[in-house]
């Protein structure tokens, strides 16, 4: 038995009941697992009682056996088990530490102690088995969301642990991303590491497992969930012909370096009618990001005509109150003390009165509004940001990756509010990746290498 | 301290070869305005200042804005006046802090910043602060774009950032999700740093080596520095 857990329960530090509780399995070397459930499930407490970052790291209240490879993660150090269990988080940035590809890929190594010579093996080996050896001299703010958690990856590979443990790591990256990280997995799989893989979307990773793990609450179930109470479809709608336009953009190209740099977007043709909900789909580099940006003034195009909300070619400070941009990021979007302060920060600024308490309530947040936003769950903080800007009561509505970070209950929220303003008559678009928000969406706008390549009514 | 050149055209002629090695590291003209901005704006600054407080003899006026025996100001401070040598002494300091500035800028934009540490760490500076120091400038530029967006988000809340007092109110709209957001990126690279078993202390696969070339400029360096300080005492 590679890893072998016995009543495992965990109770984090001031905690009421644990995060996990009577956990007992045992899984066998070479083996893929997947480890499904919703967000606070306790999948990743799990994986943290692997690799040691509990007991060591978040104290609390530990109980049971559990032994990976033949070593005890309570008695050994998280730099010990580091030899054995390799870890692999959901944010590629915070898992790269130098400058250069190929320092990052020997840093693990070097941690290790492991004499010169075998570093530099190691390194090599690393950066060939992982195809990243093009770019070893690379600057690594320069990579891409994908090729960064392939260097994460490459990392940890050196090190040349049995076991993997990847903690949501497909959260943050696009649908090209994603099947790298699947052929990477692959890979791994055929070397013999065994592999923990936690994750939301799961459907293409069935394939390559050997078990699923189903995670709720703090216990576990075996076998597989028979499907996902929130696909529920959600009725559509065609607008009628003579609707006006909210958004037209004609001819427009847009390059971030003047002087004859790439073009981001060329020969965009776009209108959106008032009361659309319109899905802008397109990987990472497209340019769909670029082109919400222009829609709200934040970037100006080099040529063409962009009418927004009745202004053309509009600069932030025009479409404010009529257009609402939420970033990517929540976080970077809350900026005051409370929770009604925050939703009362953009009514104010532009002089109007809201009725605070029904935006509170359909927040879910009335009972925390003297909170400070920051204190709130992922989740909570994405429903914070949207109906700040939703306080503004905007026309138009536009949305860059809404998705992210989010668990499935949470996108059938996000997704039921935008559902709602769109029936009312206001305008949404959003940007995405994901092959499941698509059918959100009322219309889907394709962008592929800064042209429009395809504008079609959703299924 | 010894002080080699005191002269305000010798002054001038150093901060000119200063700005010219500043210049050919080839900065984008952004930053060249900025800093000829700056230190135009010190510049006056510190003449206007030196010129207006300059204490030592001798010294001779050249504007008096109250004398000494007008009203109760001008007997407290003995009067306001513009000394020419104050001016002469406002320049000089000026220029000895750019070009020390303009060098010191030349060192980190011609150097790979992790050679930089590296050098740090040979002369003793502890792995740990190395670490952190790498670190932090790897993420700097994550950091700056970051604080842009925030704003750019602030402004579509309505925010105005325009003028001295939008200034004010933005920034404290901006330090604080800055400085969470921070915090929590923090908190990830530590879990990170931690399962890829770092310990403060490891094996360094980069190193510096002491070459010949850097014997050779640091041989020069101190003949010239001795050549300046027996000229400057034979005077």
């Amino acid at each position: 038995m590679m890893i072998s857990v016995d009543n495992l329960t965990y109770t984090y530090p001031e905690a009421e009941y644990p995060a996990i509780e009577n956990i007992s399995l045992d899984l066998r070397e070479g083996e893929l697992i997947l480890l499904i459930g919703p967000t606070g499930s306790g999948k990743s407490t799990f994986l943290y009682c692997l690799n040691g970052l509990i007991p060591h790291i978040f104290t609390g209240d530990m109980r049971g056996e559990i032994r990976v490879n033949g070593f005890s993660p309570k008695e050994t150090s998280v730099a010990g088990m580091a030899k054995t269990v390799g870890t692999v988080f959901q944010n590629p940035e915070s898992q790269i530490f130098m400058l250069r590809v190929e320092d990052d890929v020997a840093f693990g190594c070097e941690n290790l102690m492991m004499p010169m010579e075998e570093v530099i093996a190691r390194r090599d080996a690393a950066l060939r088995d992982m195809g990243l050896v093009d770019m070893r001299h690379a600057n690594t703010q320069t990579l891409s969301g994908g090729m960064k958690q392939r260097l994460a990856i490459s990392s940890i590979y050196a090190m040349g642990p049995k076991v993997f443990l990847f903690d949501e790591p497909t959260a943050d990256l696009d649908t090209k991303g994603r099947s790298e990280f699947i052929e990477i997995i692959s890979k791994l799989k055929r070397r013999g590491h065994t592999i923990l893989l936690a994750e939301h979307r799961y459907e293409d990773l069935l394939p390559l497992a050997d078990r699923v793990i189903s995670f709720d609450r703090g216990q576990v179930m075996h076998g597989v969930k028979a499907g996902n109470p929130f696909d529920q479809e959600m009725k559509q709608k065609t607008c009628d012909t003579d609707t006006a336009y909210e958004v037209e953009l004609k001819d427009v190209t847009f390059s971030y370096d003047r002087k004859g740099g790439r073009k981001v977007l060329e020969g965009i043709n776009i209108a959106v009618k008032r009361g659309e909900l319109v899905a802008v789909c397109g990987d990472n580099g497209s340019g769909k990001t670029t082109l919400l940006k222009i829609m709200v003034g934040i970037l100006r195009p080099d040529t063409g005509r962009v009418r927004v909300s009745g202004f053309d070619n509009p600069a932030i400070e025009d479409v404010v109150g009529r257009v609402g941009f939420l970033f990517q990021n929540p976080d970077e979007q809350l900026f005051t003390d409370s929770v009604e302060g925050e939703l009362m920060f953009g009514p104010r600024q532009l002089g109007k009165n809201i009725d605070v308490e029904q935006y509170l309530g359909k927040t879910n947040l009335v009972a925390m509004r003297k909170r400070h936003p920051q204190s709130l769950s992922r989740g909570q903080r994405q429903l914070l940001a949207v109906f700040s800007i939703m306080a503004l009561e905007p026309q138009l509505f536009l949305l860059d990756e809404p998705t992210t970070g989010l668990d499935d209950e949470s996108w059938h929220n996000l997704f039921g509010i935008l559902r709602e303003l769109s029936n009312n008559g206001k305008t949404v678009i959003f940007t995405t990746h994901h092959e499941k928000a698509k059918k959100y969406a009322d219309r889907l706008i394709t962008i592929d290498r800064g042209g429009v390549a395809g504008s079609e009514i959703s299924r | 301290m010894i002080v080699i050149l005191d002269s305000p055209l010798n002054l001038f002629l150093l901060f000119l070869a200063a700005f010219a090695c500043f210049l050919a590291m080839g900065p984008p003209a952004s930053y060249i305005k900025a800093a000829l901005k700056i230190m135009a704006i010190a510049f006056l600054a510190t003449m206007i200042s030196q010129g207006f407080f300059y204490y030592f003899e001798p010294r001779t006026p050249l504007l008096v804005l109250l004398n000494k025996d007008s009203g109760p100001i001008g007997r407290f401070t003995g009067g306001i006046t513009l000394y020419k040598e104050g001016l002469t002494y406002g320049m000089i300091q000026s220029m000895r802090l750019f070009s020390a500035a303009l060098m010191s800028m030349v060192v980190v934009m011609s150097t790979y910043p992790s050679d930089l540490v590296l050098g740090l760490k040979k002369l003793g500076v502890p792995e740990k602060i190395g670490f952190m120091l790498t670190v932090s400038i790897r993420f700097l530029p994550a950091l700056a774009e970051e604080a842009k967006r925030i704003m750019i988000a602030q402004r579509l809340r309505g925010l105005r950032l325009k003028g001295v007092r939008g200034n004010f109110k933005g920034f404290r709209y901006l330090i604080i999700p800055l400085i969470i957001d921070s915090l929590r990126q923090a908190r990830r690279i530590a879990l990170a740093a931690e399962v890829r078993g770092y310990t403060g202390k490891r094996t360094e696969i980069r190193g510096l080596k002491f070459t010949r070339l850097d014997g050779a400029l640091l041989l020069a360096a101190i003949v010239i520095l001795g050549a300046a300080i027996k000229y400057r005492f034979s005077l």
